[in-house]
């Protein structure tokens, strides 16, 4: 249906981000309101309630993580004659090489997981792996794009601008959908990964930094005391001003975004004050080690912020080009060690503590990056591993989620996804489903079509459902 | 040249009749329907292709859809022709992604020989040789798809409110419903309001001064001024995607795009006719009279984002067509034809075929490019660029001629295995002589650069000029490569060939093309038609568009979308009049502008009224003039105006102005991304501000900068907490606060009372009440005059014009 410029539709996106409890409370008079706030509730009840999406940037490659082939063991320095094109963008294709790491079936599932992930393998029962992911494009800007919006092309809104116009923000005083980089550098395509696209703006992710002050401008350029009297004066001569215009919620939505960003103000801060916590935990989250203290700290701030009732964290692992991400082409072995050293131990620490205060119930995890690597070599005579678009693994774990298996498979060389095959779009209509949404009604009236994430494919991969 | 299908030929009906012709040729076929064909597709093909179900809007059991097709628009079956059939290409597979059945096993390669013998023999289909009438589509109906005839000015009752027809037709309606139109704006607020709205910066005090109540001739004067070009282009800017970077992987700058920004600042300033407007973007190289300025104005298709590594290059060419068939369509037709490119449109009458038939126009633009760089290409008249390029091509000739007599001179003081190195071709060169071509190159040119050659090449530089450059994709034949129907809107799947053309219900009017040397004359025979009194859209997009920019909202509130499932005219009759009006006016914008802001419903005050606004809490009526934020733009020029720090420099390349360095912590390039600061250059309009698709400057993309990456037909208006944090404690508001202040004590020296006079009247445009000088007087006893400028730019009513 066409939108219909009307208050209410103003109610409604002014409404989404972290004004929306506000205005909630403050035009509780307007039926209309209460109209579409209702419709703001999940299409069907759903354990999950929240979201964190473990962003592997870069592309981790199957076969040395979640997919074991001893196929490719054995075949090892042979050259590839299978019909898939491989390399991508003109890349030289080598052999193909086996993983030199060390699979083991984890846990009482027996779910197989290679040593690079010593510690996310004590919670092999809770992972639902899936090995047959596949996706449309081998370039990692589009390949990001595609994982996080479900195209290609700039402009579509991102997973959690969606799951946030869905489900509201609970919290007023912190932003609703949050994404923490890598020092290194963000993805490819940059705020394009985390924008709410033809939605307003209130809905996109909020850059939050892991040190220092996490928010854009977030401390006042004067002391506290000046900001509430300076703040006491704005609002004072706003409210005068708005006697004349009684009825325009745009002036009183405005007046209120004020009071929120001081109050953000102190709630963001403390969020990523880490100095109340225990030696214990900064040890399980590997604070002190120079290696993993930066993703750590990220994934135990978004312990916190999840406490708090944040809607979608993003969290990426890389950044910058190549070898800082998981883009391994020169040395897929050193590079794919560091990168889960990097981050196996804190991610481990957060399931457990989401464990330890039942946030795990209704919290989703995902865990994955844009595409796979080859099972061959990028050229002769040196471990990198190319783009693999045509088959990689990624593992959900969580609020609704069946732990302890493996979904789908590639082929036995672990090219191209075979069985159970599961698109992105597939992913998103599944993750949508977690979270309560019928991905096919979660729509947005936008040049002359009712828009989705999942444009017109996606169907639920039943099998990760518990 | 062209085919001989045009539309008439092309039509639904004609196809039919020659079809059911061709039955009756195949009347004594060997292949029996009912016994061999029928018992085949009712097994395989009726359960979603028949009479209970029809996917995609498809059935197989009746000849009609068979011959029209569902929604992908191309018929299923071409009788006689079982290799164009697309229901043979779908039952063998050709395409492994379309099979059909999608279930169950495949058809036996008999079972596919039967139907294509079939289809070849004619597709007889006995007992229903008649044939089908097609009904019209009511939707052709829709009032936005005629003509726009003006319609008489209305009759009102309150003959002294009139001051322009504009007002006879929002009188009319008000008075059928008993209402009275709000009374006009306070005169302060109506001076600051106009400034604001056609300059996009307040008056300033002596401006204030000066005005002696005769509105009519301010709005002469700020028409006249050429920050009305800078704040109208901009509105302009959002509507054809602007963005200085190309996007996606590198995200590099796009080379002198910003000449089209500037192109479009100067052709409001001029106040060039919008047809003609409309023709330089489309067509400018085909032109005429083609200029530098026509040519630059082309770059209106080069400037969405496109991909520099893309996934699979042949869609990629469809991709950027779909660029400009979806902006183009939006922008100047208020069409959502994009929704036609996989399917026929699911709410327009809009076929693919369509879509396609104006893919057709564009497909002759090719993108100038080196690899992954784009280029840009020299500018003027065509006999003027023919001798620049011939010059370009002569001096490449003399310097290599040159450099490769200087290789074998023995002269060169380079190494002998260096010598070697350079004579051979790139591929030719082992890796250890790559290494010694890079290391010498500079050696080289330094040689090259002293040779008798240099002095021929700049005698022939002074014969004939350099040309200025510009940013565009350019054709080079008068035949550009055939356009067909993509089945599903895939690039793989080739349907029947389209030529270029209007949309169908639409088309009346529609001269084809015609050739030149150089280029296909397909989008000039588009704007032409585009352009024509007749065409029932052009200018009623446009005429809605500058009411939206003026009021808010447009008369059509959907201005992007006019089809049927856009939203109906407020007020249609004044639509239509205004519409014919602004072609009888020569599509003058100035003129335009000057109607609409001398009407009474401009003018009237932006209050409410509690009856009114319970009854009409959207304003169809147009009993005020609503209320709305000023756009990011306008808030930051204000506030470096206000400040005195606004820096009035026009054109040129982008301005990068001061970022939060946190900002840059998402980006994949962290080295090179941003320019260092430049106080004054940071501080001039924000439409020179860049616009880097990867990294929107913070405060304008909290302050609602449109989406840059397709058409945008309106700014959003959100207040969120992040975005006051930017206005309250951020870096650009904190730094003209102080300007301000530093302003108000060299101005209005140290009291107090005359430093809050000033200030409102730099940023309000009217003196503070009583009250607000007491509360202030209060605040500044304990706080500096620094604070009380954050507060005064952090006002709602500084935000919102009055």
């Amino acid at each position: 249906m066409p939108i219909n410029k009307t208050r209410r539709d103003f109610l409604w996106q002014t409404g989404g981000g972290f004004a929306g409890v506000a205005l909630t409370h403050l035009l509780t008079q307007d039926s209309f309101w209460k109209v579409e706030a209702a419709s703001r509730a999940p299409h069907f009840p759903a354990k999950a309630k929240r979201a964190v999406f473990l962003f592997m940037n870069g592309a981790p490659s199957q076969v040395d993580t979640f997919d074991p082939k001893p196929e490719l063991t054995k075949r090892n320095g042979q050259a590839y004659n299978g019909e898939l094109a491989v390399g991508s963008n003109g890349r030289p294709v080598g052999y193909l090489m086996q993983s030199p790491f060390a699979f083991a079936p984890r846990g009482k599932s027996g779910l197989e997981i290679s040593d690079l992930f010593p510690h996310t393998a004590r919670f092999a029962d809770d992972l639902c792996v899936i090995r047959s992911m596949y996706t449309d494009t081998a370039a990692h800007a589009s390949g990001c794009l595609q994982m996080n919006t479900g195209s290609i092309f700039l402009g579509k809104p991102s997973m959690g601008a969606w799951v946030t116009y869905g489900l509201g923000a609970e919290n007023e005083s912190l932003p609703a959908f949050v994404v923490m980089t890598d020092p290194r550098g963000g993805p490819i395509g940059s705020a394009s990964n985390w924008t709410a696209g033809y939605m307003p703006a209130a809905y996109q992710g909020t850059l939050f930094r892991a040190s220092g002050a996490p928010l854009l401008d977030l401390r006042p350029p004067v002391d506290d005391r000046t900001q509430r009297r300076s703040l006491g004066l704005l609002k004072e001569l706003n409210e005068q001003h708005r006697a004349k215009y009684p009825d325009d919620t745009e002036l009183s939505a405005r007046i209120q975004s004020y009071e929120l960003a001081y109050r953000m103000q102190t709630e963001a801060a403390s969020t990523v004050d880490l100095t109340k916590e225990s030696a214990e935990t900064r040890r399980r989250y590997g604070l002190d080690e120079a290696i993993t203290a930066d993703f750590g700290k990220k994934c135990l701030i978004t312990r916190r912020l999840l406490e708090k009732g944040v809607r979608f964290v993003q969290l990426y692992s890389g950044g910058g080009h190549i070898e800082d991400t998981w883009d391994g082409h020169n040395d897929c072995i050193t590079n794919h060690r560091l990168h889960a050293k990097e981050t196996d131990q804190p991610i481990a620490a957060l399931m457990e503590d989401l464990k330890a205060t039942g946030l795990w119930d209704e919290t989703l995890l995902i865990w994955g990056g844009e595409f796979g690597r080859t099972p061959t070599s990028e050229g002769v005579g040196k471990p990198g591993r190319d783009h693999d678009w045509h088959g990689f693994s990624m593992w959900l774990a969580g609020a609704g989620v069946k732990g302890g298996q493996a979904i789908g498979a590639t082929d036995e060389l672990g090219f191209a996804a075979v069985e159970d095959r599961v698109h992105v779009s597939d992913l998103h209509a599944t993750v949508l489903h977690l979270l309560g949404f019928d991905h096919t009604r979660l729509s947005w009236f936008y040049s002359g079509m009712n828009q989705r994430l999942t444009g017109v494919r996606g169907e639920v991969v039943r099998k990760v459902l518990a | 040249m062209w085919p001989a299908c045009g539309p008439l030929y092309d039509s639904f009906s004609m196809r039919l009749l020659f079809c059911v012709a061709l039955l009756s040729a195949y009347a004594f076929a060997a292949v029996d329907y009912a016994r061999e064909v029928q018992p085949l597709l009712k097994r395989r093909c009726y359960g979603c292709h028949g009479a209970a179900l029809q996917m995609s809007h498809l059935r197989l059991d009746q000849r009609a859809s068979l011959l029209t097709g569902g929604e992908s628009g191309v018929a299923a079956i071409e009788p006689g022709q079982s290799n164009r059939s697309l229901l043979i290409r779908y039952v063998s597979g050709v395409d492994p992604k379309l099979i059909m059945p999608p279930k169950g096993p495949r058809l036996t390669g008999e079972e596919v020989g039967l139907l294509k013998r079939w289809i070849d023999e004619g597709a007889v289909w006995p007992g229903s040789e008649t044939v089908v009438e097609t009904k019209a589509d009511p939707r052709a109906k829709h009032w936005a798809f005629q003509t726009p005839v003006a319609p008489s000015v209305p009759a009102i009752r309150n003959r002294a409110w009139v001051r322009t027809p504009i007002d006879a037709f929002v009188l009319a309606k008000l008075e059928a419903r008993g209402w009275q139109p709000n009374p006009a704006a306070a005169s302060g607020d109506l001076l600051r309001r106009l400034y604001l709205d056609l300059v996009g910066l307040p008056p300033t005090v002596a401006e204030q001064q000066a005005f002696a109540g005769d509105f009519d001739a301010e709005i002469g004067k700020l028409l006249a001024r050429p920050e009305y070009g800078e704040r109208w282009a901009r509105h302009w800017l959002d509507v054809v995607r602007y963005g200085d970077t190309n996007g996606y992987e590198r995200d590099a700058l796009k080379p002198m795009v910003y000449k089209y920004r500037d192109y479009v600042i100067r052709a409001f300033n001029q106040d060039k006719p919008f047809n003609r407007f409309l023709t330089e973007q489309l067509a400018g190289d085909e032109l005429p009279d083609a200029d530098a300025e026509t040519m630059i104005a082309t770059g209106y298709h080069r400037l969405g984002p496109w991909d520099d590594e893309p996934a699979d290059p042949a869609e990629d060419r469809f991709d950027q067509l779909d660029d400009i068939v979806s902006t183009t369509s939006q922008a100047f037709l208020g069409l959502t034809l994009g929704c036609a490119r996989c399917h026929n449109h699911k709410f327009e009458p809009l076929l693919t075929r369509d879509y396609y038939s104006m893919v057709a126009v564009f497909n002759g633009l090719e993108r100038p490019r080196d690899g992954r760089t784009e280029l840009d290409r020299p500018v003027g008249r065509w006999p003027e660029v023919d001798r620049f390029n011939a010059r370009e091509k002569k001096i490449a000739e003399l310097r290599e001629g040159a450099r490769r007599e200087w290789l074998e001179s023995g002269r060169s003081g380079l190494p002998a295995e260096a010598l070697a190195a350079f004579r051979l071709t790139n591929k030719e060169r082992s890796e250890a002589q790559k290494k010694l071509v890079r290391d010498h190159t500079k050696a080289l040119d330094a040689e090259l650069k002293l040779l008798p050659v240099e002095a021929q090449v700049a005698e022939l530089k002074r014969e004939t000029p350099d040309l200025e450059r510009g940013y565009f994709l350019q054709e080079h034949s008068p035949t550009p490569r055939a356009t067909h129907i993509l089945i599903r809107g895939k690039a793989t799947s080739p349907g029947p060939e389209v030529s270029p053309m209007a949309p169908t219900l639409l088309a009346a009017g529609f001269v084809p093309p015609v050739a030149t040397e150089r280029s296909s004359g397909r989008r000039l025979a588009l704007a032409n038609w585009m352009t024509q009194p007749q065409n029932p859209l052009t200018a009623r997009v446009i005429v809605n568009r500058v009411w939206q920019w003026h009021f808010g909202e447009g008369l059509v509130r959907t201005p992007s979308d006019f089809g049927v499932m856009g939203a109906a005219p407020t007020h249609p009759e004044l639509l239509d009049w205004l519409a014919v009006w602004f072609m009888d006016n020569g599509w003058s914008l100035k003129k335009l502008h000057t109607l609409i802001l001398t009407s009474n419903a401009y003018r009237m005050a932006k209050t409410s009224n509690a009856k009114y606004a319970a009854e009409d809490p959207e304003n169809r009526l147009l009993w005020r003039v609503p209320y709305r934020r000023l756009e990011a733009e306008a808030l930051l020029d204000s506030m470096l105006a206000a400040s005195g720090k606004l820096n009035r420099q026009m054109y040129g390349p982008q301005v990068y102005p001061e970022i939060q360095k946190e900002a840059l912590e998402g980006s994949s390039d962290l080295d090179k991304i941003w320019e260092p600061f430049d106080e004054a250059k940071a501080s001039r309009r924000a439409i020179y501000l860049v616009v880097k698709r990867s990294l929107m400057v913070p405060l304008m993309e909290v302050l609602d900068l449109c989406d840059t990456t397709r058409s945008a037909a309106q700014r959003q208006t959100t207040s969120v907490a992040p975005q006051a944090l930017q206005l309250f404690n951020g870096a650009f508001v904190n730094r003209q606060a102080r300007a301000l202040a530093e302003r108000l004590r060299r101005e209005a020296g140290p009291d107090p009372a005359a430093q809050v006079d000033l200030a409102f009247r730099l940023t309000l445009a009217r003196a503070p009440t009583a009250a607000e000088q007491a509360s202030l007087a209060v605040f500044l006893k304990e706080q500096t005059l620094e604070e009380l400028c954050r507060v005064i730019f952090n006002l709602n009513e500084f935000a919102y014009a009055n």
